[in-house]
């Protein structure tokens, strides 16, 4: 039954993709892990910001109520160390302010808000000084009119007010930012786990693809291995066969050319006595007629009917004489058994091309004789094949032109494979496979031969475990082309059984 | 006066034995020729009806043998002649078509004296059957003990 094996490389050829998705995956997950370790950053400073910010207006908001506090104790005492503290405490003020400004820079509603207040602590620092300057002036009872004006109390209260809602608005952005950054965080920990997890997914299904394509590629070896034992097996079968069917061929070839040779010694001997009453008979007759007195000569022409049959017979039984010869020949040689040897295919086509070498010179015709691969064969058969394919190129050469037999050979994996061209008159298309034919020859029949020649050469090849091709252009050249295996192939049924004479 | 040596032919093609028998006679050769056409009829009258071939006791004879015989091959008859104590020596000439060469090997190796291969061309044939029968007009042949 045959078998077919199919492979599908569909998995193997998806083997990149898998690398370049999770190459991608990686560049995915490390770009969100940068932005996100930079936004916790981002977000961490926010929130550190928003401490610093309320930890400044608290500073900012207790520094004012310090210097109110130095402010009234200097009132109360009149002392110069107290008024120095006020003063240092008032200087600390207006740089406060200017650092508040820059860090609420980048919240210009906080800055607005700021802003807002700052003409009311201007205004408070403003009436602070001018009841310190009242009293180092000596007008006490001034400055404490002022005091009880309650405006610097109510700037106070609009002051502390004022940074209260700052405050309160910090710790509101504070609760945001905090939760942003712990929201980052949990966003780079979540990305950066399920970017591990994708790529440990992505190794374990390339993993797998990996070993499945192995599998497959083992799967697909074994199913050739058995598929070509297989087909060793049944090429075994057949030549087992084949080799059967050449026995027979070659038993029945015997038989027929051994048993055909019996009546056709009958028919020869018997029209040899049939000439030599033939002669008795018109002896007798011609002896009768002069005893009859008749004229002589009557019969000349009875005797001729008779030479002529007897002739066509005789010719007849010839040709048939040679086509038995012809069959008895071959199937003997059929039955020779091989030798097997090592064999220099290029020494033994130049003995051959000595041989035929006053042939080729008497008709101004080449032989070249390429390199030829050595093989293990039988000699004496494949000094044949040369031989005839030779001998053929040289026969039907073309009488305009000077005739070129060219030899060449070759290695083609476990066969040699030799090739036998010349530039003679071609064989018609039609007639390619009947040059193999026993008795049938092609193109003008001007040679003597009984077309046995490739018919022979072609039960040797075939002997010999190989195979003969032939191609041709008409009028241009042939090229007979051998095979033969490099190594000798023992015959599977090569002996045949002794035939009783 | 001895006696005349008998020809034992054994060949299956009546043609055959009638050529052969044609050109012995035109080689001169005027012997009685016994003609048998398989190996059953050959054998009776070699060995007898007993089996022992003590019939054919004090008769010169010569065997002309073919081996193609349609109820047995001519080597069994061969092998049997050349083990007979009365016949052993009697001169047997394989006339076949064979020319193989383990054939004749046999033949000679059973003890057989003569081994001619049939000539396929008629001239031949009866060219070689014409010069058989001038050595069968020269040869010694012993009698059957």
């Amino acid at each position: 039954m045959p078998r077919t094996v199919t492979y599908k490389p569909h998995w193997y050829t998806g083997q990149p993709l898998l690398v370049l998705v999770g190459f991608l995956v990686l560049a995915a997950i490390g770009a969100t892990s940068a932005w996100l370790v930079f936004k916790s950053q981002q977000d961490a400073a926010a929130v550190a910001d928003s401490v610093q910010v309320q930890y400044d207006l608290t500073t900012q908001q207790a520094r004012i109520r310090r210097t109110e506090s130095f402010q009234r104790g200097f009132l109360l005492t009149g002392e110069d160390r107290i008024l120095r503290q006020y003063e240092e405490s008032a200087a600390l003020v207006a740089p406060a302010m200017a650092r508040l400004r820059e860090v609420l820079a980048s919240d210009p509603d906080q800055l607005g808000r700021l802003e807002a207040l700052a003409p009311a602590i201007d205004a408070k620092l403003a009436e602070l000084a001018e009841t310190v300057a009242l009293v180092q002036a000596g007008d006490a009872s001034g400055a404490l009119a002022v005091v009880r004006s309650g405006r610097g109390e109510a700037l106070m209260e609009q002051i502390a007010d004022g940074f209260e809602a700052m405050r309160e608005i910090e710790r509101r952005d504070f609760a945001d930012r905090s939760r942003a950054a712990r929201l980052s965080s949990l966003a780079l920990v979540v990305v950066t786990v399920t970017g591990i997890l994708i790529i440990l997914a992505v190794a374990a299904f390339a993993l797998y693809v990996v070993g499945r394509t192995t599998r497959q590629l083992a799967d697909a070896h074994a199913a050739l291995a058995t598929a070509n034992l297989d087909l060793e097996a049944r090429v075994a079968e057949r030549t087992a066969d084949l080799s059967e069917a050449n026995l027979e061929i070659q038993r029945f070839a015997y038989i027929v050319s051994h048993d055909l040779r019996a009546p056709l010694v009958n028919i020869m001997g018997f029209t040899s006595e049939l000439e030599a009453l033939r002669d008795d008979a018109f002896l007798r007759l011609e002896r009768l007629r002069a005893q009859a007195g008749d004229e002589a000569g009557q019969d000349t022409e009875l005797a001729a009917d008779f030479t002529e049959a007897l002739g066509f017979i005789k010719s007849s039984i010839d040709k048939m004489d040679r086509l038995i010869n012809a069959i008895l020949r071959l199937s003997r040689e059929g039955r020779r058994e091989f030798r097997p040897e090592v064999i220099d295919a290029k020494a033994l086509a130049e003995g051959i091309g000595a041989s035929f070498a006053h042939r080729l010179q008497e008709i101004d015709a080449s032989l070249s004789i390429g390199t030829l691969p050595s093989l293990e064969t039988d000699r004496l058969a494949l000094e044949q094949v040369f031989t005839n394919l030779i001998d053929n190129a040289i026969k039907y050469r073309r009488r305009d032109v000077p005739a070129r037999v060219e030899i060449s050979g070759r290695f083609d994996g476990r066969s040699v494979v030799y090739e036998v061209a010349d530039n003679g008159r071609g064989i018609d298309a039609r007639d390619l496979e009947r040059v193999f034919e026993l008795f049938r020859r092609a193109g003008a029949q001007d040679q003597p031969g009984e077309g046995i020649g490739l018919a022979h050469v072609k039960t040797l090849v075939r002997r010999l475990g190989g195979a003969i091709t032939v191609r041709s252009d008409l009028n241009k050249g042939t090229t007979f082309t051998v095979r033969l295996p490099r190594r000798w192939l023992p015959p599977t049924h090569e002996r045949l059984q002794e035939e009783p004479g | 006066m001895t006696v005349p040596v008998t020809i034992v032919m054994i060949e299956d093609d009546e043609g055959h034995a009638r050529l052969i028998e044609k050109n012995i006679r035109r080689a001169g050769v005027n012997n009685e020729i016994v003609p048998f056409r398989d190996g059953t009829g050959a054998i009776d009258y070699l060995f007898g009806a007993d089996g022992t071939a003590v019939v054919n006791r004090g008769k010169p004879l010569l065997i002309l043998l073919d081996l193609n015989l349609p109820d047995m091959t001519g080597i069994d008859i061969l092998k049997r002649v050349k083990e007979n104590e009365h016949l052993k020596r009697i001169p047997v000439v394989v006339l076949t078509t064979t020319d193989d060469k383990r054939e004749i090997q046999r033949c000679y190796d059973l003890g057989c004296n003569v081994y001619v291969t049939k000539p396929v061309n008629y001239e031949n044939f009866a060219n070689a059957i014409r010069q058989l029968g001038l050595f069968f007009a020269v040869i010694q042949v012993p009698e059957a003990e």
